[in-house]
């Protein structure tokens, strides 16, 4: 696991105060919301936020489907890495 | 603006007048279409129907057609099997997205004469939880939804001109029905068929119209952040919220960057609009909205928005003021909001206390980024089982799939608390208050000492190991046990709060782990000092045998 994926589950342990789930037990490419992890549209807008100020970037609100970004960990660590060296 | 009345909708086709975009949809094919699918439904001899449809412009149709056929519909909140039991008996026919039922795109019918719609006999039930937590169906007749947008209408009709009504809630339940869809159908406003969940979904949505208003929700609008247009979305005509309190930071930092005020609406399902405020504490009753109290404070309605006579009584606590304006107090149920979600917290008790592993359950609300549910539980022997065997993810996980039959996955707990036994005050009650500070509180790290008996010098101490012990999520997370290492601490610290022992720690000695101490275990602890040797001695015993044992090395902090 690199260390922004496990940063990346850190962060949405703590952002969203999941209990007794650790960085081991969210797979790089397990879906976050729906079924998969089961997280909600709350936890996506909480997440999106988190993201946003954790790591000084900004989720460009005029490009179609920045949602696609939050499919899963791997996705995020892709989206965050793009935006960072931006 | 040329307002048309609710029951006059269908009455004249205005192919000018728009309804909504992409694709685009006029005033006259709405008619059409709702009068196609008034002629099948007639045609069919359906009474009832079910409708759950995503498209706000198609619910018109179905609304409108159904009304017009002498169809009372019913809006269930989701489609879930269980809902659709529930439902099946009172509807002939369910009119929705999926595959299995009927479909709007069915009805290619000679379209029904135009025709005013009664007022009286034209039926909507919503649907929502009641205080048992059972589903709860509320009828509504078109004049008391007409009554409620006229005064919208009257209120803010002006200031909204033109706007393009986007919105961030389901027109299933009230509010989204009321001002995503009738509201502007009547005024001649267009709205955005799809529900847009998302701040960036909004905001483009924002700039494809000159003028624009939200119909949104707390859940959205307390999570918009920096990343957004702010100056170009400050043209919003007006922001509405409703479906729960909007926290008073978020109306705060929605003033600071859109340089207005959210308008927050206050009602429930059976009394459509109660009141509303704008950047104040106190809420303004809608004009025609009568109030008074009962004993408990408990605020009574009549209003044009209730069935004629009626006088509803919630079980929100309020304070009028003498210009008739109201503070609310809080709720007088156990009934909490999660998102807007009415949820009921015995009744979910009532179903963890149906699980085998569970022997007395009490839910609270934990606030945190979002407000969620915790539970304390005290397990059963089962329960305590499962938790030794399985570990504690094993059993919260269980007991959330337990959950998830009952009510929707917002409302399952996040957070759980295990204990011995419920904290009851000297009332035998456990104050809400106090459920919510044992779940904001961290995890137990030291035992619950039950007894403590000193025989010459020798301490002998009751012990019971908390089930919920932080230590045992590390160790092992499905087979926990009390680490070695906490026993030795747990001796030390014991005895240092007992007897007068040497400050520092300076060693072990024929330590031995013989037995496993495990969550929800009474053991007992046995200390003994040899000041000769500042050695203490300690011993934990189960019931049959010894669990470990040693002694621990002290001496004086050192004079240097």
């Amino acid at each position: 696991m690199s260390d922004l994926h496990r940063e990346i589950k850190e962060l949405i342990i703590d952002a969203l105060g999941l209990e007794d789930i650790s960085v081991e037990d969210i797979g790089d490419d397990q879906t976050l919301f729906g079924e998969g992890l089961g997280l909600d549209s709350v936890d996506a807008l909480e997440l999106g936020l988190a993201i946003q100020k954790k790591y000084g970037i900004k989720i460009d609100a005029d490009a179609k489907d920045t949602r696609n970004h939050f499919t899963n960990v791997a996705s995020l660590a892709a989206f965050v890495t793009a935006k960072q060296a931006a | 603006m040329n307002w048309i009345t609710l029951e006059q909708l269908l009455l004249k086709a205005q192919p000018d007048r728009a309804v909504t975009v992409q694709p685009a949809l006029n005033h006259a094919q709405l008619c059409e279409q709702a009068l196609s699918l008034a002629a099948g439904l007639q045609a069919q001899g359906v009474q009832r129907i079910a409708v759950h449809l995503e498209d706000a412009a198609d619910l018109a149709i179905a609304l409108l057609g159904a009304w017009r056929a002498g169809v009372s519909v019913l809006l269930p909140a989701d489609l879930q099997a269980q809902t659709r039991q529930r439902w099946s008996i009172e509807v002939d026919l369910w009119l929705t997205d999926q595959a299995d039922d009927a479909h709007l795109s069915d009805y290619q019918h000679p379209p029904l004469p135009a025709s005013p719609l009664d007022l009286d006999r034209c039926q909507l039930s919503l649907c929502t939880s009641g205080s048992s937590g059972e589903p709860k169906r509320i009828d509504k007749t078109l004049r008391q939804l007409a009554n409620e947008v006229k005064a919208l209408e009257h209120l803010w009709g002006a200031d909204l001109g033109e706007a393009c009504i986007i919105g961030s809630v389901a027109t299933q339940h009230i509010y989204g029905l009321l001002f995503r869809v009738l509201w502007p159908l009547c005024a001649g406003r267009s709205f955005v068929r799809k529900q847009l969940a998302f701040p960036e979904d909004l905001q483009r949505a924002s700039r494809e119209h000159s003028a624009f208003a939200w119909v949104a929700s707390p859940a959205l609008l307390k999570r918009m952040g920096d990343n957004l247009d702010w100056p170009a979305l400050s043209a919003v005509r007006r922001v509405f919220s409703s479906g729960g309190a909007l926290p008073a930071d978020a109306a705060q930092s929605l003033h600071e960057r859109l340089q207005q005020w959210p308008t927050e609406i206050f009602g429930s399902s059976e009394t459509g609009g109660i009141a509303w405020r704008q950047g104040q504490n106190l809420w303004q009753p809608f004009a025609e909205v009568a109030l008074s109290q009962d004993s408990d404070g408990a605020l009574l309605i009549a209003s044009p928005y209730l069935p004629a006579g009626h006088i509803e009584h919630t079980a929100d606590a309020a304070r009028i003021a003498a210009d008739g304006r109201f503070e609310l107090l809080g709720r007088l149920d156990r009934i909490v909001k999660l998102e807007e979600k009415r949820i009921s917290l015995p009744m979910l008790e009532q179903a963890l206390m149906t699980h085998e592993w569970v022997a007395e359950a009490r839910l609270g609300v934990v606030q945190e980024n979002r407000a969620s549910l915790g539970a304390l539980l005290v397990l059963s022997e089962q329960g305590l089982h499962a938790l030794r065997n399985q570990g504690r993810r094993t059993l919260t996980q269980e007991l959330r799939q337990h959950l998830s039959q009952h009510c929707e996955a917002l409302a399952l707990p996040r957070r759980w608390r295990l204990l011995r036994q419920l904290p009851l005050n000297a009332q035998g009650k456990l104050p809400q208050a106090d459920v919510e500070t044992i779940l904001l509180a961290p995890r137990p790290k030291a035992p619950e000492v039950l007894e403590q008996i000193d025989t010459d010098g020798e301490w002998s101490l009751q012990l019971a190991v908390p089930p919920d012990l932080a230590y045992f999520s590390g160790h092992f997370p499905q087979t926990p046990v009390l680490p070695g290492v906490v026993q030795v601490d747990w001796a030390l610290s014991l005895g240092q709060q007992l007897m007068d022992l040497p400050a520092k720690f300076a060693g072990m000695e024929v330590l031995k782990f013989q037995q496993l101490v495990r969550p929800g275990d009474e053991i007992q602890l046995h200390l003994r000092f040899d000041s000769a040797r500042s050695k203490l001695y300690f011993a934990y015993r189960n019931e049959t045998a010894t669990c470990s044992s040693g002694r621990i090395l002290l001496e004086a902090a050192s004079d240097a």
